[in-house]
């Protein structure tokens, strides 16, 4: 689905990413984690096509084609989705609105036909169940005077609604009270199929026992520095991450 | 040898000239306002870009063409000409004047219930007494030479009384023809309007220049409006004119207790666009809003000049302008909020947002806050800028294209105005037309 090969990528000169690789097969769930600043939302950002980032080196492939070489809007339409860190408030945009033109654009770049205003409110209505979202919020301007949990679930939203084939989840869990989390995490297993994959940035452990990983990463300044199965989340829920910090000096040192 | 008169020496003959054909009426009061108007205008001249008020809007272009005055032939333009202007399924008053003249038979007056109104021309003699009240009390023009030129020259215009108690549901529309389509044609309008206590009325403005060649008309359009105790008015202003067209025009209001104006001026094209706009709130709990949105290119300048001022305690101000300018077009907000000693308790906002869409596009903004009372509640803010990266790239990580994106958060900015008007026709009309001005600029 996805292979990353030595991305390095840089915002005003500043060097963030350092040589990125990896790779997640379809179907696959990759959890990475890390301390604060080491570049997971930069990794993000910089798959999804965000344009501050220049990358200075290394490929991205998605289901066989150059990513990087896509506008961020073709990305989407692709099957790429991010579902942002900190969600953008924009005023006078309803959900709805923007969210049938977002579903229509993707039909489109796949050749199918807008969607009957009909079949949208059902498909709307389905998915709202799925994250348990009201009619209220939905009417809304988009992310306008969200709580931060409600921003984090309303991007689960959208992700339900596009049907993406990767979804990358920057910190989707931080914000979310217990119930939301599971809430959320039950939206995202139920979305998951094997033709699926998924990358779940996270700081805890905690969503890691509700959406299960296949592999987990840690990433430290800009690069992969350790990767393993699920365990890893727990070693590194109690052990910190001096020790991985220690790993990255020797491996610097080397 | 014929000397070459400035516009100025021209407008004084004209004065002259106009006075000769008075007949009767060079004896009624409002005409010693009009000489002293006339005399005052001379002295003061027309406003040029040392002056203050005048400061980013250079009038020169104006001033130094050639215009023809006071054409009272209303038949040059016909029911075709005015069509395209007129608000489409709207049950309304529709008062036309061309150049300045009331024309009859383009005029629609269904006159409801409670409701006078007639061309002021015939207010001067048949509503003596109530205009003599009223006319020149509010638009100050001694300090304000285009005020004062305004008032030399007001013979004709709109006169609309409504009764205390009447909710009138029919807008009235007037509508201000220039054709300058034969020569560039100077055309002076005053309005009176006169809300009765308890009363409840929408009035739409607008003018249109019928220009060819390099004619260009120059309209000058000045509402007085007073709103009696809790009456409510909603006052449109559609600015959507050619480019050979100047304009600059005022409303000036007074309002009594817990009365409420709301003002919506939406600036869609022209030449050189002036818009004064001013409240006095001279009664407790009297409420006043001015909205404006100004959407242009090209080279059209937009100025627009409020002032709310808040003479007794207890009342709200709110303003709200917001710009969309693109190529080269020039925006100017000056908002004053004038709080007067007796003001406690007020409530005043006001926020000017531009969004320039052009390296060229330039926007002055000055907000003047006068406060003379302690105990109230000011604010005010501006902001020049490009659309937001975030938001742009949000939408396009859901799949919208870059131009889609732009045009969507566009007109949700400019939304945030025409929301404010409240006949739906209208707003269901400017908001296509926004969207499709916009979806053509961005796809372009
Ligand atoms: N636009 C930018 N301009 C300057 N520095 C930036 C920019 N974007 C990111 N950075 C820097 O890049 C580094 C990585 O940031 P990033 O947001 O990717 O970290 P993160 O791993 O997601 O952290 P967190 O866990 O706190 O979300 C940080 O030092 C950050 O300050
Ligand atoms: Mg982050």
């Amino acid at each position: 689905m996805l292979t990353i090969t030595n991305l390095q990528a840089s915002v005003e000169g500043k060097e963030i990413l350092k040589g990125i690789n990896l790779t997640i097969g379809k179907g696959e769930i990759h959890a990475i984690m890390g301390p604060n600043g080491s570049g997971k939302s930069t990794l993000a950002s910089v798959l999804a096509g965000r344009e501050d980032y220049e990358i200075t080196g290394g490929t991205v492939t998605f289901q066989d084609e150059d990513l990087l070489e896509m506008s961020p809007e073709d990305r989407a339409r692709e099957g790429v989705f991010l579902a942002f860190q900190y969600p953008v408030e924009i005023p006078g945009v309803s959900n709805t609105n923007f969210l049938k033109a977002a579903v229509n654009e993707v039909r489109k770049h796949r050749g199918l036909a807008p969607m009957e205003p009909k079949a949208f409110l059902n498909m709307m209505r389905e998915k709202m169940a799925l994250v348990e979202m009201d009619q209220a919020m939905v009417s809304r301007s988009v992310n306008e005077g969200f709580s931060g949990g409600e921003k984090k679930r309303n991007e689960i939203f959208q992700m339900a609604m596009l049907e993406p084939k990767l979804s990358i989840l920057d910190e989707t869990d931080s914000g979310l009270d217990i119930d939301a989390l599971k809430i959320v995490a039950n939206g995202v297993n139920k979305l998951r199929s094997k033709e699926t994959s998924t990358i779940v940035i996270t700081h805890y452990q905690r969503l890691l026992d509700y959406i299960v990983p296949d592999f987990v990463h840690v990433l430290y300044k800009g690069r992969i520095v350790k990767s393993g199965g699920k365990d890893l989340a727990l070693e590194l829920e109690a052990k910190g991450y001096d020790w991985i910090k220690e790993l990255a000096q020797e491996e610097v040192t080397a | 040898m014929s000397e070459v008169l400035s516009l100025q020496e021209k407008l004084v003959k004209e004065f002259i000239r106009m006075e000769a054909m008075l007949n009767g009426q060079a004896q009624a009061p409002v005409h010693a306002i009009r000489k002293q108007a006339m005399t005052r205008f001379t002295e003061l001249g027309f406003p040029t870009i040392r002056h203050e008020e005048w400061k980013y809007t250079n009038i020169m272009p104006v001033v130094k063409n050639d215009y023809a005055f006071n054409v009272h032939n209303t038949s040059t333009v016909t029911k075709s000409d005015i069509e395209p202007f007129l608000l489409p399924d709207v049950e309304a008053n529709i008062l036309v004047f061309v150049n300045g003249s009331f024309a009859a038979d383009l005029s629609t007056i269904i006159s409801p219930k409670g409701v006078e109104v007639m061309p002021l021309a015939e207010a001067f003699k048949k509503k003596a007494t109530v205009v003599e009240k009223h006319f020149a009390k509010y638009a100050l023009w001694q300090n304000d030479a285009m005020l004062a030129l305004n008032t030399a020259f007001a013979l004709n215009g709109a006169y609309i009384e409504i009764a205390s108690g009447a909710v009138v549901e029919e807008p009235f529309h007037l509508l201000f023809v220039n054709d300058s389509r034969a020569q560039s044609t100077f055309a002076p309008v005053r309005n009176l309007v006169l809300v009765g206590a308890n009363a409840e009325a929408t009035i739409v403005e607008s003018a249109h220049t019928l220009a060819s060649g390099e004619n260009y008309g120059f309209t000058n359009i000045v509402s007085e409006v007073v709103l009696a105790d809790n009456a409510h008015l909603n006052h449109y202003k559609v600015q959507q004119d050619v480019e050979q067209s100047y304009f600059v025009g005022a409303l000036h209001a007074e309002q009594a207790g817990t009365s409420v104006l709301n003002t919506v001026v939406v600036t869609l094209s022209g030449g050189i666009v002036r818009n004064n706009l001013s409240a006095v709130l001279a009664g407790k709990g009297a409420d006043t809003h001015f909205y404006g949105l100004y959407l242009v290119n090209g080279k059209t300048l937009v100025d627009n000049h409020t002032l709310a001022d808040h003479a007794v305690a207890h009342c709200t101000s709110n303003e709200l302008y917001k710009g969309i300018m693109d190529d080269r077009s020039t925006g100017v907000f000056n908002g004053k909020i004038m709080v007067r000693p007796d003001a406690q308790k007020t409530l005043a906002y006001q926020s000017n947002r531009n969004i320039l869409m052009s390296p060229n596009a330039t926007v002055n903004t000055k907000p003047q806050l006068e406060i003379f009372a302690d105990d109230v509640k000011c604010s005010h803010g501006c902001t020049s800028g490009q659309l937001d990266d975030e938001s742009v790239f949000y939408l396009r990580a859901r799949g919208l294209d870059k131009e889609q994106a732009r045009a969507l958060l566009l007109y949700a900015f400019a939304g945030e105005i025409t929301e404010k008007i409240q006949l739906e026709p209208l707003r269901e009309r400017l908001e296509s037309i926004i969207a499709e001005r916009l979806h053509q600029e961005l796809v372009s």
